[in-house]
């Protein structure tokens, strides 16, 4: 009898608290470990509980990178997927195959803030869009040293050959012209990547007839060319004497503090900076890779990351209410204000402020005027080859010539698109 | 004469394997902790100097303090999974080494068969999950103990069957003649007798799961489940990292083994040695 009423008991207080539960819904968030994701994240978040009290965040933070990769596509095979998670866009985003395991966000209200430009890059190949924007995005292109600029009198190159002519300056001047990092070796590959807005340009159906196994490396000159600077940089003897061992870290202080005057990285770099050189941040400049013709140059843009739904997620409903917060001009100057603006973000009407350091200011232009961006070849096309950073070592080092090592990246990219199954491969 | 240049040559090798010793053993853990005390300016050089500021205490609160003291649910975490899947290996590994080594029957060869198959085969992720799921044990620090019992069975199975075949049969007759049943004879003459490879076997399987990275990795995700290896992942990411935060991480994380060793290290030599004489 007494346990009966024991139970009795028990059960009300349950029926109790799960009543609770309906009334303040708790989100879980899965999002990567960088320090700018997770000071945006929990600034946006806290801001959407202030205003809406019922619903609060649990935010789990994952590793980035290939580990990274796994666990996301781990959780998602095993339904363990987060309410809301964010991963990269572009081909990654395609290998997680959108359009079964995420929820469509293709007429949610926030949509109507999204520039179109990433819009087509969190598309599913159903042509529904899957995810909203969270961050900024990034420059690939050349930071500069604007203490060497200033005192050797140069101006911002717009072509290859102005590039290479101040290049000769520096060299004269005694500082290492472009600095090369091939410790950390995807650093090497940004010749060949931050390109592309050059190849496009030149050859504007590159990524379509690419994918389709109609145009190669090897074969298109322009595209070629990414591979012949690196050479080119490297016959010149412009690099830093411990090329071959420099990291990513030492690259950024050297061009920051005047050790060397170019630099090519993405411009996520400039956090690095912030972080370990912070007297230096006004002296780094940036500017988008120069081509071979002055008059048609413009910057290779790496997409910010999306936030997504799991088609799976029992709270979708909620969820997608935060995500529309996350899409308006509030969410976006919310994050802006946590971490920074280390590059524009991709949401109608969201002005960065006006004391941003040097080199982000240096590439608003380019996405202030129409046609001088244009997103990095990894969005438009699945096809990447998992070997490009050691070709473009060998390149970079003398070891190989320019267009065997084209055609060499031909070849490795081969494996990957039979692995998606691309047609015509 | 001779004797003093035996002398000599002795001494000179012993300061030899000294310097190599310090070299492999020292030098590296000097790094780590040079590396822990810096700035995050100085840290980011990468330079095997001696810092110009120290910020050790500094560094040490950073660690502890940050995602609201994620480090210590860490080290409980860990601890717990260490202490349950390491009490279970020893338990489990020497009743099954017991049973096989002191009971020749037919399906010995089997068991002897799926032994080795769980120490060469490697598991499967997203499959081991979905038994997890079955199971109600995803997501749960005993699942997790569960895991590692399961991975490092195989091992202490092998190395307890071994040493007890030095053990004499007569010492389990004479225990049955005096009265003893079968249990009795197991947790009261033989378990203890098995002591030397039992410490053996806690030295190498706690500094295998303490340091374990990538299970815990995928088989425990949430933020309240963190294991201390993953606490790493605070300071290093794709973009951005503080290297002195990270480095200060890893002198604490590697604190605990090496009390485990210093604590062990007389029983594991008298270890070693006691096997060595037996054979």
């Amino acid at each position: 009898m007494k346990t009966l009423r024991y139970s009795a008991v028990m059960a009300a207080a349950i029926a109790w608290t799960s009543g609770m539960a309906q009334a303040e819904l708790t989100l879980s968030v899965l999002i990567d470990n960088n320090p700018e994701t997770i000071a945006s994240m929990e600034a946006v978040t806290a801001a959407y509980t202030a205003a809406n009290p019922e619903v609060t965040f649990d935010i789990e933070q994952r590793a980035g990178g290939a580990d990274g990769d796994n666990i996301v596509k781990t959780r998602l095979a095993t339904g363990e997927m987060a309410d809301i998670f964010n991963y990269n866009s572009g081909s990654l985003f395609q290998a997680l195959k959108p359009q079964e395991t995420m929820a469509d966000l293709t007429a949610i209200e926030g949509q109507a803030n999204v520039l179109d430009s990433f819009k087509q890059v969190v598309t599913a190949p159903d042509g529904t869009v899957r995810g909203v924007p969270f961050g900024p995005a990034m420059g690939g292109g050349i930071f500069y040293n604007r203490k060497i600029y200033a005192d050797l009198g140069l101006t911002v190159p717009k072509s290859w050959d102005e590039f290479m002519a101040n290049n000769a300056k520096v060299a004269e001047a005694g500082k290492v012209p472009v600095i090369t990092t091939f410790g950390d070796t995807w650093t090497s590959q940004l010749f060949v990547l931050g390109d592309y807005f050059n190849v496009q340009a030149e050859v504007p159906t590159f990524a379509a007839e690419y994918t389709a196994n109609k145009a190669k490396y090897a074969s298109t000159p322009a595209a070629m060319r990414g591979f012949e600077y690196l050479e080119a940089v490297f016959k010149a003897n412009y690099m830093n004497e411990d090329f071959g061992v420099a990291s990513f870290e030492d690259g950024m202080r050297m061009v920051a503090t005047g050790e060397g005057a170019h630099y090519p990285m993405l411009t996520f770099g400039i956090g690095t900076v912030k972080q370990n050189h912070p007297d230096s941040l006004a002296d780094l400049g940036f500017f988008a890779q120069p081509g071979p013709d002055a008059a048609k140059n413009g910057l290779t843009v790496w997409m910010p990351a999306a936030l997504y739904v799991p088609a799976a997620s029992p709270n979708a409903e909620e969820a997608i209410k935060f995500l529309n917060f996350v899409a308006s001009v509030e969410g976006c100057n919310t994050m802006i204000g946590a971490a920074g603006a280390s590059g524009p973000y991709l949401i109608k009407g969201c002005e960065l402020p006006a004391d941003v350091p040097p080199a982000v200011a240096d590439m608003l232009p380019y996405f202030q005027t129409e046609g001088m961006t244009a997103p990095a070849l990894e969005f438009l096309s699945p096809v990447k080859g998992p070997a490009l950073e050691q070709i473009t070592v060998e390149v970079g080092s003398g070891i190989r010539p320019a267009a065997e090592a084209a055609a060499l990246y031909d070849q490795d990219v081969e494996k990957q698109a039979k692995q998606l199954g691309l047609p015509n491969w | 004469m001779s004797l003093r240049r035996d002398f000599a040559r002795r001494r000179n090798t012993g300061i030899l394997a000294l310097l190599v010793a310090t070299v492999i053993f020292i030098l590296p853990f000097l790094y780590i902790f040079l590396m822990a005390v810096k700035t995050k300016q100085e840290a980011s050089l990468f330079l095997f100097n001696w810092p110009s500021e120290w910020q050790a205490w500094q560094n040490l609160v950073d660690v502890v303090q940050t995602r609201n003291y994620m480090l210590l649910l860490a080290y409980f975490n860990s601890t717990v999974i260490t202490v349950g899947a390491v009490t279970l290996l020893v338990i489990f590994g020497a009743m099954v080494g017991y049973v096989l080594q002191r009971r020749p029957s037919g399906w010995n060869k089997l068991i002897y068969a799926c032994i080795l198959i769980g120490l060469m085969v490697p598991p499967a992720i997203v499959p081991t999950i979905w038994v997890l799921q079955g199971l109600g044990l995803f997501k749960t620090i005993h699942g997790m103990i569960f895991i590692q019992v399961a991975y490092g069975l195989a091992f202490s199975v092998l190395l307890y069957r071994s040493f007890i075949s030095t053990i004499p049969r007569d010492l389990d007759e004479a225990a049955i003649i005096d009265g003893a049943k079968p249990w009795q004879v197991f947790f009261k003459v033989i378990l203890p007798l098995l002591k030397p490879v039992t410490v053996t076997l806690i030295v190498v399987q706690s500094i295998a799961i303490f340091n374990d990275f990538t299970n815990p990795l995928y088989y425990l995700p949430g933020k309240e489940n963190v294991t201390v290896q993953l606490t790493l992942f605070n300071f290093q990411s794709q973009f951005q990292s503080q290297y002195n935060l990270l480095f200060m991480n890893i002198l604490l994380v590697t604190i605990p083994p090496l009390l485990v060793f210093i604590f062990f290290n007389r029983q594991i030599v008298a270890g070693m040695t006691s096997g060595a004489v037996k054979g």
